[in-house]
């Protein structure tokens, strides 16, 4: 009976042994294994600081539009008709390629700038900076687009513009400057409001009466305001209303126009919306431009003087669609646009133009377009007989190939 | 007392900005508004101008830069930009 207490107690001692080394080994294993993992998760720091970015932001993005057209005009000018026709590879009108830097420092700054490489050589379309002061209020300075209407501030980019061509005097209207600019976006209940409000240098006085900008040395004191409000009444955005005045001297210090103001005004619409199975925009802007009376030189002396009203009117309305809710066509797009475009009747630039333009587009991705589109111009002169201007009529049907990305 | 006209305008200016800057703060989005997703945003604003963009077109790093030039574009309030910048990176 004693010898068999002995065993059991040299048996529990052995058990106690073993189980003792088992945890020793088990505890030992669990250091071998946190080892390994901090050496892991170390290295997963280290690999994770070398990627982390910095402040600094530089992104390299552009877009690039290139295309196809043939014309084919009926021009009566002064009694004589003749009529032309011509094809290009390379719409010279349209041809774009621009690479945009944005260069952000932290989440305050940005820069912007975007050289264009197009049929009129290379230039600049923008180049700014901008600071975001606090939520909802932005200060940009440098050279960038006026806020006059939206077209040529947001949707006048090849793969953003749903037909080949921009609506005449909306597009070409000299709407970027040297400047500071205050600008931002505001919630309103349901509601949402935009404002951006310009101080540039301003439009010049050209000696036919017509206007330049972007000029970095100003031609006189004063400086232009240029404002722009915008609505959006609905809770899903998708109706915007804006309203844009400018208004500042144009006249040169020193000149017998020193004191030609000009007044400006610009309403634009948006909307956008999804009625199954379509996608539906509307899209407007109506320009007026009114520059106060002023002298020129006659260009058939070079002595005697002219005087015009210099009143201007500009606009185009623009509607699309597209099967968006059918899986078949949700690449199509259907578009057409109406524009109207007058210049001071008596001027020597006097003329009323409109267009109709059509277009067909095929959505390569959300960023790259095909399109075809086809426009009907008509032209008619209004412009200063005496002064031996032009005067006629003048027809255009252009058939457009064009591809369009954003990069 | 005379006024000049550039003292006039200088003084119509900072009232202007002092109402701006007063107005900035006090603009509230309704509740349902407010709690509008950034998918949602995505969707309703960036088809204003342009197709909605994939989320897997830029970095994230990318979406940041791009966040703050369209936000002076478009216009868009500080906080949907935050939203939908948010819902681009978290989508990739």
């Amino acid at each position: 009976m004693k010898k068999n207490k002995k065993i059991s107690i040299v048996n529990l001692v052995i058990c106690c042994l073993f189980t003792f080394n088992q945890l020793l080994a088990q505890n030992n294993e669990h250091l071998i294994a946190d080892s390994v993992t901090n050496d892991r998760i170390n290295t997963l720091e280290k690999n994770v600081n070398y990627q982390k970015s910095g402040d600094d932001h530089i992104l390299i993005v552009g877009l690039a539009t290139f295309g196809f057209v043939n014309s084919r005009s009926k021009n009566s000018l002064n009694g004589n008709t003749t009529n032309i026709k011509s094809n290009s590879i390379g719409d010279p009108d349209h041809f774009e390629f621009s690479p945009m830097l944005l260069w952000r420092h932290g989440n305050k700054f940005l820069m912007e700038f975007e050289p264009s490489f197009s049929d009129n050589g290379l230039g600049v379309n923008w180049a700014d900076a901008s600071y975001f002061i606090i939520p909802n209020l932005t200060i940009k300075a440098g050279y960038f687009g006026l806020p006059y209407g939206t077209y040529s501030k947001r949707l006048a980019a090849g793969w953003i513009n749903k037909l080949a061509t921009d609506p005449m005097g909306v597009a070409d209207f000299p709407t970027t400057d040297y400047g500071v600019e205050l600008s931002g976006g505001l919630p309103l209940g349901s509601m949402k409001i935009n404002y951006d409000v310009a101080l540039s240098n301003g439009l010049q006085l050209m000696p036919d009466g017509s206007l330049i900008s972007g000029n970095l040395q100003d031609n006189n004191r004063n400086k232009t305001v240029t404002a722009r409000f915008g609505w959006l009444p609905l809770s899903t955005s998708s109706l915007e209303l804006g309203a844009s005045t400018m208004f500042g001297k144009v006249g040169t210090t020193g000149n017998s126009d020193e004191n030609v103001k000009g007044n400006m005004y610009a309403y634009d619409l948006n909307y956008i919306n999804t009625f199954n199975p379509f996608l539906i925009n509307i899209k407007s802007q109506y320009n007026i431009m009114d520059i106060s009376q002023a002298s020129f030189i006659s260009p058939i002396d070079s002595i005697s003087q002219y005087s015009f009203s210099n009143h201007s009117t500009a606009g185009f309305v623009q509607f699309s669609i597209r099967p968006t809710g059918i899986k078949s066509l949700h690449d199509i797009e259907l578009a057409a646009r109406y524009t109207n475009y007058k210049t001071p009747i008596n001027s020597t630039w006097g003329s009323n133009q409109q267009t109709v333009t059509v277009g067909l587009n095929y959505w390569l991705s959300w960023r790259a377009v095909a399109k075809v589109s086809y426009e009907i111009y008509k032209g008619n002169s209004t412009s200063s007989i005496p002064l031996n201007s032009f005067t006629g009529i003048s027809n255009t049907n252009t058939f457009y190939i064009q591809f369009a990305i954003q990069l | 007392m005379k006024f000049n006209s550039t003292k006039i305008i200088l003084s119509l200016v900072a009232i202007l900005t002092s109402s701006l800057l007063l107005t900035l703060n006090s603009c509230a989005p309704t509740k349902d508004i407010a709690a509008k997703s950034g998918v949602l945003l995505w969707s309703e604003n960036c088809q204003r101008c342009h197709n909605t963009p994939s989320p897997s077109a830029f970095s994230a790093e990318s979406w940041e830069t791009i966040g703050m030039h369209m936000q002076t574009r478009a216009l868009l309030t500080t906080e949907e930009k935050d939203k939908i910048v948010n819902f681009l990176k978290s989508s990739k």
